[in-house]
């Protein structure tokens, strides 16, 4: 009797933890879809527009109302560096002083522009908190989808033709600096250079 | 009439729960100080001291349950950071600072703070606290291994998984919306 009930016994405790498992696989998809669906924070693999691409055009207008175009071919020669964020992202908020410094930095060639989507009130508190009024703060659903935003920090760098030069998830300082070295060297990311090597070796072969 | 096996399961599924905690703290240890400096309630200049502090603490209560010399301090501690936590969210809900991360999902997670944030902490504290009421002891035997291990697993899915679900709260209400 007892050996039935201890038989019993382990095996629910095998279909509970099966069970958990299955529930937590399932919100996480559900998750997952609800991200796919809402633009910011979405979890896109690999869909949108690639470097050496055009970079898709927008007109969109800033938390001050000033209207400003991303992508296309500008008449002024700047690059602009479309960095998208949102306030609950952390990571996000530690790359704010690299920004800064950057777009001081970088001025003469370099245009800033931040990116998010949400309600506009969670937005300029965030702007003021951290400072970031020298930047145009653009708040657009179509923008972070046109560039098939995924995960947070994602920064695009555009060329003045309009062409993307590097685009991609940034997670530190670094991150953000080699945007910029890929951009000298004409490739989008240190795999991407990696590849084209790969693939010229072959077509050599 | 708490059971031994209900009591080392609830000490087991805390500490646990502080040394996942502890982990992600140390390795985003930079993006930790930014989310404790945007709960807004300690001085900026105390923002890396107070991280590692909370960390220590956190590492020091993990350890501490599951040493039994040590485990009503350690479950009385517990009980008291998660209030704490609790509190500080609750207080920057309550001024509106809804949109900042809680820093619960670890560094990479983005999940904004919630009453069911609060809430969670509150059930936790309540199960640490009653997992000190006094035992009657009785030895235990290898099926009890089973259940404590099983019991632990199974706790920390269902932690998982509502965690999972608080942080699809936004989501979905932005599609609701």
């Amino acid at each position: 009797m007892s050996g039935a009930l201890l038989a019993s016994n382990v095996l629910l405790w095998i279909l509970v933890l099966v069970m958990g498992g299955v529930i937590l696989a399932l919100v996480r998809q559900i998750g997952v879809l609800y991200e796919r669906v809402a633009p910011a924070g979405a979890l896109v693999v690999g869909s949108g527009p690639k470097a050496g691409e055009a970079a898709p055009e927008f007109t969109v207008s800033d938390l001050a109302n000033h209207e400003h175009r991303v992508g296309g071919k500008r008449s002024d020669d700047l690059s602009t560096l479309l960095f998208f964020l949102s306030p609950t992202c952390p990571v996000c908020k530690t790359l704010l002083p690299a920004l800064k410094s950057i777009s001081r930095e970088e001025r003469k060639w370099l245009n800033v522009l931040l990116a998010s989507d949400g309600a506009r009130k969670e937005h300029e508190a965030f702007v003021a908190e951290y400072r970031l009024q020298q930047f145009p703060y653009m708040l657009s659903s179509e923008l972070g989808l046109g560039y098939r935003v995924g995960r947070l920090p994602h920064a695009v760098l555009i060329d003045p033709d309009g062409i993307i030069r590097s685009t991609g998830l940034v997670n530190s300082r670094e991150h953000l600096e080699s945007l910029f070295e890929a951009n000298e060297r004409g490739v989008a990311t240190l795999q991407e250079y990696m590849a084209a090597e790969q693939s010229r070796e072959e077509e050599v072969a | 009439m708490v059971d031994t096996v209900i009591a080392l399961v609830v000490v087991l599924s805390l500490a646990l729960l502080w040394i996942v905690a502890a982990v992600h703290k140390v390795r985003g240890f930079e993006v930790f100080a930014v989310v404790l400096a945007d709960y807004r309630l300690i001085p900026a200049r105390a923002t890396r001291a107070c991280a590692a502090a909370v960390l220590a603490l956190e590492l020091g209560l993990g350890t501490g349950l599951l040493l039994p010399a040590a485990r009503s301090l350690a479950l009385a501690g517990s009980a008291l950071l998660l209030v704490t936590y609790a509190a500080a969210m609750a207080m920057n809900l309550y001024r509106g600072r809804r949109f900042i991360d809680c820093g619960c999902a670890g560094v990479a997670g983005h999940q904004p703070l919630s009453g069911w944030l609060v809430a969670r902490n509150l059930l936790l504290a309540a199960l640490a606290l009653a997992a000190m009421l006094p035992v009657p002891a009785r030895p235990l035997v290898w099926v009890d291994a089973i259940t404590v291990a099983a019991a632990v697993g199974a706790a920390a899915l269902l932690y998982a998984t509502g965690n999972r679900l608080i942080a699809n709260g936004p989501d979905l209400a932005r599609l609701r919306a």
